[in-house]
């Protein structure tokens, strides 16, 4: 039990990250590889203010703030200097290694003697509920803490998706959404798509970087490595999540993709259980995005091909 | 009003596939005017399109739009004043979209996006009220994707989209020139419906002669980038598809009598 509820919470952080790559990718059809490195910085930002005792509610947002100045300098890179938006992203991401370092001034810090928005949730609980040690959640005991941490990763994910959805559907958001769709027509429409595509780029790394920072928290400790193949491991969620919804409506697929990134720490958490190599992890991911991403094409080329056949 | 003054354009500037696509345009045109501009292949009708919608940076003149000057303006800024629709029936509307999300865009190509609700209640009414005046049917479908709709709906809602909020000038790009016969003749007689009634000003290039000959109240006709006829008012309305033809077929000749002069040079002198 213990092990879903982690699982599940490590999945509601991951699900703003996920939502950052859902925006770049899939709205904005912008592969962004800032996301490996803001992870990473909005976790270090995080960290060291958390260590200065900051406020965790302002470290946390620092670190937020942090990512959307990542996700602008790339979009910056890429439609302002004309840098190819992948390249733009490596850039970004390559110099965020060492500005993490730097920030952090070693490779790791770590936050188990700090108060962190977890500690802070816990203590919450704790006032509320007279302070149980366990509590018990469908017959199984839990420890409190774990308890604590899911109900506010659920909160802060709610949170999230409800401010996207609203924002989508305004006016600003919708232009935003069309951008990615057809930036011919919306450049006609009277909207900079470059402007568009710099705010989208920023709001998406904030989030990266808001779901860094939280992780950072919930597992104890920052690591500049922590944000390798996030990417990838967002776009499998997004993938999961796409298919588990099988929709464009926007309020579902915003839902679906959070469902996804749940989904994907669970099987991930499950099969390291059943004894998979932990090394694999990322070259499993990245073969299991390869073929959801081309096994549609394939399967189309493939039926076309036997139809041709037919015919003949 | 719209006055363009001495635009020039080359492509390719110095190698061996330059083009002067446009080779010092002057243009001015009155408030309602409906000018249509024919021409050859390449003989930059639909270049001096794209230098009035701010596609490019010209090489030399300036285009002023009810006294401002606008040369400089990117896409974005002049489409708060001018509306177009494209040659190609799906780069006007995005698919992924609602048919009441592309026209919420439209319905304020005049003002910045800015965080108010994009769909309200209000909006709506008014969407069905437009979508129906189109007579496809669309009203009932308005949170279909527009992916999902022929390229001749989805140019003639363009067409809608482009005049919602009133435009300065109106660009039409062989915007019937990728729809069959009949698509092509529903979306010329919205296109002359909606222009008539808001006597919007209207540049419309087109390949057909029997287009140019029925609509407008002015023609343009281009070639190797400078206008060669200019044809209004009377002699605009007696004109016929025929006249047309004739007048190409006059290009033609006089183009190949000049190249045939130019061997001749060529056999004498070098």
């Amino acid at each position: 039990m213990s092990l879903l509820i982690s699982a599940a919470t490590i999945g509601f952080f991951l699900a703003l990250m996920v939502l950052g790559v859902y925006i770049t990718f899939r709205l904005f059809d912008f592969c962004d590889l800032t996301t490996d490195g803001s992870f990473a910085l909005g976790a270090a930002v995080a960290a060291v203010l958390l260590t200065a005792d900051i406020h965790p509610l302002w470290a946390t947002l620092a670190g937020a703030a942090a990512g959307c100045a990542a996700g602008m300098l790339t979009g910056l890179l890429h439609t302002r200097i004309g840098v190819h938006g992948l390249l733009a992203g490596i850039l970004v991401m390559t110099a965020l290694y060492s500005v993490n370092l730097r920030i952090m001034g070693k490779s790791n810090v770590p936050l188990l003697s700090t108060p962190t928005l977890i500690t802070l949730a816990e203590e919450f609980a704790a006032h509320r509920l007279g302070a149980p040690e366990n509590v018990m959640v469908l017959g199984w005991a839990v420890a409190l803490r774990d308890v604590a941490a899911l109900v506010l990763g659920a909160g802060v994910v709610v949170a999230v998706l409800l401010l996207a959805f609203v924002f989508f559907r305004t006016d600003l958001g919708t232009a935003m959404r069309a951008t990615g769709d057809n930036p011919v027509m919306v450049r006609a429409l009277g909207a900079d798509t470059r402007n568009m595509l710099l705010a989208g780029v920023a709001i998406a790394n904030g989030l990266v970087a808001l779901s860094g920072a939280l992780l950072a928290q919930y597992q104890g400790f920052a690591d500049v490595q922590m944000g390798l193949g996030m990417l990838v491991w967002g776009l499998a969620s997004v993938i999961i999540g796409e298919a588990l919804v099988r929709t464009r409506r926007l309020g579902l697929v915003l839902v679906g993709v959070v469902m996804g990134s749940i989904l994907f720490r669970l099987l991930v958490a499950i099969a390291l259980r059943w004894g998979m190599e932990p090394n694999d992890l990322k070259l499993i991911t990245a073969v299991f995005v390869l073929v959801a991403l081309c096994l549609p094409g394939l399967l189309e080329r493939l039926t076309r091909r036997r139809g041709a056949a037919d015919h003949a | 009003m719209l006055k363009a003054t001495g635009l020039t354009k080359t492509f390719n500037a110095g190698s061996p596939n330059e083009v002067r696509a446009l080779d010092g345009v002057t243009l001015g045109f009155d408030d309602g005017a409906f000018v249509v501009v024919v021409g050859t292949n390449g003989s930059g009708k639909s270049t001096l399109l794209g230098a009035l919608a701010g596609e490019f940076a010209l090489d030399g003149g300036r285009i002023d739009l009810d006294g401002t000057d606008i040369t400089g303006w990117p896409v974005y800024r002049r489409a708060r004043w001018i509306g177009r629709v494209f040659q190609n029936p799906f780069a006007g509307t995005a698919p992924g979209m609602t048919i009441a999300e592309n026209l919420t865009l439209a319905a304020r190509r005049d003002r910045r996006f800015g965080l108010a609700r994009a769909l309200s209640r209000r909006r709506r009414d008014l969407f069905v009220q437009k979508v129906r005046s189109l007579n496809m049917g669309l009203e009932g479908r308005l949170d279909h994707e527009i992916g999902s709709l022929s390229g001749g709906q989805r140019q003639a809602l363009t067409l809608l989209m482009a005049t919602w909020v009133k435009p300065r000038l109106l660009l039409l790009d062989e915007h019937t020139a990728a729809l069959d016969p009949k698509t092509a003749a529903v979306v010329i007689r919205l296109t002359r419906e909606i222009v008539d009634r808001d006597r919007l000003t209207t540049l419309m290039v087109t390949h057909s002669m029997q287009q140019a000959a029925n609509l407008g109240d002015r023609l343009i006709m281009m070639h190797r980038g400078r206008i060669i006829h200019d044809i209004r008012s009377e002699e605009k309305r007696r004109l016929r598809a025929e006249d047309l033809l004739e007048r190409f077929e006059d290009v033609r000749r006089i183009e190949a009598l000049d190249a045939s002069a130019a061997d001749l040079l060529r056999s004498r002198y070098v």
